[in-house]
């Protein structure tokens, strides 16, 4: 139930995240602009889920390398492990991973709240009270999850290439300034720059497809957790997509 | 069919009227809601709109506010055209009207106080802290529920969280309230403090009220004139009194 | 509001956090690639700079100074390339250090490596163009060595063949186990030397009973005075003496004949040629070359594409282009064989 299932159904919804994405350009540009709200969104959006997409982040690091380790010891390039790891985790895993803990955790949230309050008509009351709810809830929630998501991804980044220090020194040996020359030595600009720009990508299509899902949701309680799942499960998808033309993007552009 | 009239208001016609809706048609599909609907609110009334569970109440006064579009008819609110409005005039009418939603509306994620300040700084954006302290506080009184200021919604009872949201939408003083079934989902009593309330509150202020409701208590006790939506049409109009006498099947079975 | 003033400093510090880590990020990678130091620019030019790219590494000595800015085509034989270098390496560089294209590890990045002469030079000046020098270039390497892969299949493939037909002909590994050949060329030589010693010594006889004669001396004297016989008498000495001389350069010649032949039996090689040279002297070789120059008919031709192959890469085409003049060739080849043994 939570995808859409007919071809009318799925287009019916991409035609309705599109306009709600232009109503979202429109509507944010003009005054007046909810600052104090959008703090508040920011902290709770990424403040808040620093602490899972932080633990998410040191366990993926060490994983991986944990599991990178006996392949590259099998092509006695054990010590090229630290220079992969970083690459991976900065290019790929730190991004798509960190996207998707916040997909689940904001995504759901945004998801669930906003529906609630169209189910109990806390939108409605905001729009009487001399509110645009659109201003109020959307702008902000997705003004905030775009700008949040990159630098979680930064910190997520950080932790996991921190894990990743943990996971080579269970096995050997490597003192923190080598491993921390090998992983700086074998990143570049190309390496950063496309991750961080996807991240603000994956940020604006949770923000605004849990946005979708919450501010068109169905009547009754119902209606709520359906928004919660299809905001997540929508959100998880494109963030694979965007993914996927991101390394299009790179490749035309000649960034790797 | 014409607005049948069997009773003209005992009360005397006071000098102007505050709402004045005209040929009014709403349709959801090819569900005609409202076809042709006419209807003032006097200064000083209390005018309670009656009518079955899906007769269009909640459609005729989300109307009014604004909340929907009709799709033909004029609804004028001091004198100017509700759906000719755009956004920001339609926030000067906003804070002269209030509304009280049927499910109440309390923002969940808001405590008492953030509740009742958030109209207040939505619409009348230069007020400063000691003054909205005081308006929160004199809101509180009205309703009895002082103690209640730091509270979160949920640890509210029904009730309590009705006096809130009336309390919310007195905070500004409005020159009309709408209520949108003030006592559905309330146990008798409850439901009968209410209607006290609104009566005094209406008395206190010397607001303008529209009352829809299907609640024969609330309608016997509220109402100064009764206006009977049946069918999407005015079927009829006159004091409880006048309509409890009347021998028309359609209102008896209304009224009973 | 208090509470809402520490909220806004966690995330203020969550917002710088991120920041700094992004910024670290930047920085380091930024360090490495020289962009934020002072440096300087040098330059130099190659043929062919084998997929080195603007951000590859470039190291003095194997120390990682900075980084190549850009690569300009000069014309299509001559590429340059600008390296954003340390600026404190402005002090260590002569100008004529060496420039050369290495890769990080076989599989690695390229890089570029600057290398010192060793000799006394100036230092560097900025964008100054380096000495190029061609380093080891494993593209070059390989395709050498795929060359000389194919090439070493061919010959061991041919080789192979021959190796076969040698040691599948019964008729050459006779004339190799063959032992009297030698000791009867042996035995000729030793004939021909006393020939030409008994015709020597004849002469001289003769020599001194003309001189005799001429003297007077002796009962035949009066007989050989006559001036015609004489004439003829000396003739034939001149002849005799013509003889003897003849049969010294046989001799000579069969000498170094017989050292050949016995130097190529015992080393086991070269003996067909051997064989060929002196022919003529032994009938059982005679016979024997007849049976592997008929036997062995494409034995030739694989010598000669075998030997062809070394020398000249384009035999085969070549063959099959010019199939007929090639075929009337191995006639001639065939008619021209004994000729070596004539001589």
């Amino acid at each position: 139930m939570a995808l859409p299932v007919k071809t009318t159904d799925f287009l019916q919804e991409t035609g309705g995240i599109s306009v709600f994405t232009g109503r979202f350009f429109k509507e944010a540009f003009k005054p007046r602009y909810e600052i104090s709200e959008f703090l508040r969104q920011c902290f709770v959006i990424g403040y808040r889920s620093l602490p899972l997409i932080g633990l998410t982040g040191f366990i993926m690091g060490l994983v991986l390398t944990m599991q990178l380790r006996p392949s590259l010891i099998e092509y006695g390039v054990e010590s090229q492990l630290p220079a992969m790891v970083g690459i991976a985790i900065v290019r790929e895993i730190g991004p798509v991973i960190t996207a998707l803990i916040f997909a689940g955790k904001i995504g759901s949230s945004i998801g669930a709240e906003l529906g609630s309050m169209k189910v109990t008509e806390q939108i409605d009351a905001m729009e009487v009270s001399g509110t645009n709810p659109f201003k109020y809830l959307v702008v902000t929630r997705v003004a905030a999850s775009t700008l949040m998501l990159p630098i979680l991804v930064m910190i997520s980044d950080a932790i996991s290439l921190f894990g990743s220090y943990i996971g080579v020194n269970i096995n050997g040996i490597t003192s923190f300034p080598l491993f921390y020359t090998q992983v700086f030595n074998n990143l570049g600009f190309s390496d950063v720059l496309p991750a961080f720009v996807k991240s603000f990508f994956f940020g604006f299509a949770v923000g605004i497809i849990s946005c979708y899902k919450g501010f068109y949701s169905n009547k009754g309680t119902e209606g709520v957790g359906q928004s919660a799942n299809s905001s997540v499960v929508i959100s998880s998808i494109t963030i694979f997509v965007i993914d996927l033309i991101a390394v299009q993007i790179t490749n035309v552009l000649n960034l790797n | 069919m014409e607005a049948q009239t069997i009773v003209q208001p005992e009360k005397k016609k006071s000098n102007q009227d505050v709402i004045i809706i005209k040929h009014l048609n709403k349709s959801f599909g090819s569900n005609k809601v409202l076809v042709d609907f006419n209807i003032n609110l006097e200064k000083d009334e209390n005018l309670v709109v009656m009518g079955k569970s899906g007769s269009g109440k909640s459609v005729l006064i989300k109307c009014i506010i604004g909340l929907l579009e009709p799709d033909s008819g004029t609804i004028e609110i001091f004198g100017r055209n509700i759906p000719d409005l755009d956004r920001n005039e339609l926030d000067e009418i906003r804070a002269k009207v209030g509304f009280l939603f049927q499910g109440n509306a309390l923002y969940d994620s808001m405590t008492v106080r953030q509740n009742l300040e958030f109209p207040l700084r939505r619409h009348w954006m230069n007020v400063n802290q000691p003054e909205v302290n005081k308006l929160v506080q004199e809101a509180l009184d009205d309703v009895g529920l002082k103690h209640t200021i730091n509270m979160m919604p949920a640890e509210l009872s029904g009730g309590m969280r009705k006096r809130i949201a009336l309390a919310r939408t007195l905070i500004l003083k409005p020159e009309i309230i709408l209520y949108d079934e003030p006592t559905t989902g309330l146990d008798p009593g409850t439901a009968k403090e209410i209607i006290e309330l609104i009566v005094a509150i209406q008395k206190k202020y010397r607001s303008s009220s529209l009352i829809i409701s299907h609640d024969m208590n609330c309608v016997r006790l509220a109402a100064d004139r009764v206006v009977m939506l049946i069918d999407g049409r005015c079927y009829a109009e006159g004091t409880y009194d006048s309509l409890k006498k009347s021998g028309d099947p359609k209102i008896k079975d209304l009224i009973e | 509001m208090a509470k809402k003033t520490v909220n806004t400093i966690k995330l203020g510090a969550f917002v710088l956090s991120g920041l700094f880590f992004l910024i670290v990020l930047l920085y380091m990678i930024g360090k490495n690639s020289n962009l934020f130091g002072p440096s300087f620019i040098l330059k130099a030019q190659f043929e062919d700079v084998q997929g080195l790219v603007p951000g590859n590494n470039v190291r003095f000595s194997g120390i990682q100074i900075g980084t190549v800015k850009r690569i300009k085509i000069l014309k299509d034989t001559l590429l340059e390339v600008e390296m954003r270098v340390d600026k404190k390496m402005e002090k260590i560089i002569r100008n004529n250090a060496f420039a050369s294209i290495g890769s990080d590890g076989l599989m690695g990045n390229k890089v570029i490596n600057i290398s010192p002469s060793g000799q006394p030079a100036p230092l560097v000046a900025k964008g100054e163009v380096l000495n190029a020098r061609n380093g080891v270039n494993t593209d070059d390497m390989l395709q050498t060595l795929s060359k000389t892969n194919d090439d070493m299949a061919v010959i061991a493939a041919q080789l192979k063949s021959t190796v076969q037909r040698i040691n599948n002909s019964t008729a050459l590994w006779e004339i190799l186990n063959e032992e009297t050949l030698p000791r009867n060329l042996k035995r000729s030589a030793v004939n021909m030397q006393l020939a030409t010693a008994r015709a020597a010594a004849m002469a001289d006889d003769l020599q001194a009973i003309v001189s005799n004669v001429k003297n007077g001396k002796g009962s035949a004297g009066a007989i050989l005075t006559d001036s015609s016989l004489a004439m003829n008498l000396n003739e034939a000495i001149a002849k005799i003496k013509g003889v003897g001389e003849t049969a010294d350069e046989l001799a000579a010649s069969l000498h170094a004949v017989i050292k050949d032949v016995q130097q190529d039996v015992y080393n086991g090689n070269g003996t067909v040629n051997a064989l060929l040279k002196d022919s003529t002297m032994v009938t059982k070789i005679n016979s024997s070359l007849d049976n592997i120059q008929k036997g062995t008919h494409s034995f030739n031709q694989n010598m000669e594409a075998l030997k062809h192959n070394f020398l000249f890469r384009g035999y085969f085409r070549r063959l099959e282009r010019q199939k007929q003049r090639e075929a009337k060739k191995t006639m001639a080849f065939q008619e021209q064989r004994p000729a070596p043994a004539d001589k």
